[in-house]
């Protein structure tokens, strides 16, 4: 096989197991009929983790996941995603861009969708240490920091301490049947020892990737892949506030409202040449 | 229960890098700027496109070596080319008549990848930065060993070293021909030359991104600053692209015809 054959194999030709669009013939999703099949049979969010798993999902695993969704539409513009939203809604940028710019802000270290992956990583690698006949006090000393700050993805948050998004997905998924699993256990007890030490207990975040761990069936690349967008509703109420209001008028800045802290006035040197 | 942290946030926004001198009766208005503390409009007089672009980020002006450096870095990656995913998709965006204020900002979003993108030239700059203390030739040696087991069509040594389409990208190295014909002898972009050769033997060199990160580290540029500094550069050639693309139409792209799209799963049938 030559060296470019991989390549070559693909030029101007798609293989797909999506599916597609046939004119005439209708569109296909993992061999379901888009119209046919899952239009009025099927919720938005059992035909997303369909586009992006391939399999329907248990319709309680869809309803948990879009309320997972909700927990995440905060209507506040001092959200950082959020904020993002109203000043593209006050800047006058179009809807689709203002509101995928506040989206694109969540994939962060600290908030939001894009944190999830290392709440995962965590909890995978506390059972990994657990299985390996560590005791749980050893895996949190050994994410404690010299000055005794615990880096544990999932269980800390900015602002607040505590979570009450937590309880309520709880709740839900108790109502629709779910059963703690391992992760989920693991959880709570990471969480009860922070607790009892007096540090920040389990977020939201670190819940739902116990949960989806426990109940997701479904890897954690496609878990990031559903919750792209998972911010979006608070940042499209923030734009739609910001953008109904007289332009530039969300939050403004006067000079006096900068501080400088930077070098002092300077010439340019007389021989400068660019 | 939730209850607040108390998390201490300023009352106001810091800047090191640009002061506004507010008018005297109205401080929502500003007569003048000061970048670094040069006054805009000496800078504007005196100062070209790149010098400004390195004060802003260094907070010093560049000294004659790095200015001719800098100059030709933003030369070498103005424009990744109509096939890299950046400008097919602003090309794309254009083409299918999305506004043209969004066309930068869909460029830019798809030049942050990690492959090909200005995130494997920061993990590019964090390896150079890692390893320059070791022998080039040695480290090849080493991480060379590891592509026996690789797989996938192409092969990365590291961030910004491996194959493209199977071979050394010519086209790169004849990129840093230029660039390192101003390096130290000493210094990062050397560094990477040497450790790009000695994977010659394996079939492996350079890739844009591991260069444009050698040069920006010789620039003395921070690894965050170098991936968004490639998107930086490479930003005129997407907007040139798209502008040539903007108001052709649909028919100005290429659309995959159906006897070249491939089902996996079952197709749609008349009956779906």
């Amino acid at each position: 096989m030559s060296r470019t054959a991989f390549w070559d194999s693909r030029r101007n030709r798609i293989r797909t197991r999506k599916g597609g669009w046939r004119i005439g013939h209708g569109i296909s999703v993992h061999g379901y009929s888009l119209l046919g099949d899952l239009v009025g049979s099927h919720g938005f969010f059992e035909v997303l983790y369909l586009e992006v798993t391939g399999r329907l999902p248990d319709p309680r695993l869809a309803q948990w996941i879009e309320a997972s969704f909700l927990c995440l539409a905060f209507p506040d513009p001092r959200i950082w995603c959020n904020q993002i939203g109203a000043l593209a809604g006050s800047a006058r940028i179009p809807p689709t861009v203002g509101i995928s710019a506040g989206v694109m802000a969540s994939e962060s270290t600290l908030y939001g969708p894009g944190s999830t992956r290392a709440a995962h990583d965590f909890l995978v690698s506390a059972q990994g240490a657990l299985d390996g006949g560590a005791t749980l006090p050893e895996v949190i000393a050994a994410c404690t920091r010299p000055g005794g700050r615990v880096r544990a993805p999932g269980f800390s948050r900015p602002i607040a301490q505590g979570d009450d998004r937590v309880d309520a997905l709880r709740e839900l998924g108790q109502q629709l049947g779910f059963t703690d699993g391992s992760y989920l256990r693991l959880a709570a007890q990471i969480d009860a020892l922070l607790c009892a030490r007096g540090d920040a207990g389990i977020n939201m975040l670190g819940y739902l990737a116990a949960f989806l761990l426990d109940h997701g069936d479904m890897e954690i690349e496609d878990g990031e892949r559903i919750y792209a967008l998972a911010v979006n509703a608070g940042v499209h109420a923030c734009y739609a506030e910001a953008n109904t209001e007289p332009a530039g008028a969300f939050l403004p800045l006067s000079c006096d409202d900068v501080e400088y802290r930077g070098h002092a006035p300077r010439e340019i040197p007389a021989e400068w040449c660019s | 229960m939730e209850r607040s942290r108390d998390t201490p946030f300023p009352d106001r926004i810091r800047t090191r890098v640009w002061e506004e001198v507010p008018a005297q009766d109205n401080h929502w208005i500003a007569t003048g700027a000061r970048c670094h503390g040069y006054a805009l409009e000496d800078m504007v007089q005196r100062l070209s496109f790149a010098d400004s672009v390195f004060l802003l980020l260094r907070g010093e002006l560049p000294d004659p070596s790095q200015q001719q450096l800098f100059s030709r870095f933003l030369v070498s990656f103005c424009n990744p080319g109509p096939r890299h995913a950046a400008t097919r998709a602003v090309m794309n965006a254009a083409a299918s008549g999305t506004r043209t204020a969004a066309l930068p900002s869909i460029g830019l979003a798809l030049l942050g990848g990690e492959h090909l993108g200005s995130a494997e030239v920061e993990q590019a700059a964090a390896f150079i930065l890692a390893k320059s203390a070791e022998d080039p030739a040695a480290l090849a040696t080493t991480h060379a060993a590891s592509l026996a087991s690789a797989s996938g069509p192409d092969r990365r040594v590291a961030p910004g070293f491996g194959t493209l389409h199977g071979e050394v990208d010519a086209f790169c190295c004849s990129l840093a021909e230029p660039l390192l014909a101003l390096a130290r002898s000493d210094g990062p972009l050397t560094w990477s030359a040497s450790f790009a050769q000695a994977l010659a033997p394996y079939g492996c060199g350079w890739l844009q991104p591991g260069l444009a990160a050698a040069c920006l580290l010789e620039l003395g540029f921070a690894p965050r600053a170098t991936g968004l500094l490639y998107q930086f550069a490479s930003l005129p050639g997407l907007i040139a692209h798209a502008m040539e693309t903007a108001g052709r139409g649909i028919t100005a792209m290429p659309f995959v015809p159906e006897e070249r799209y491939e089902y996996l799963t079952p197709a749609p049938s008349d009956d779906a």
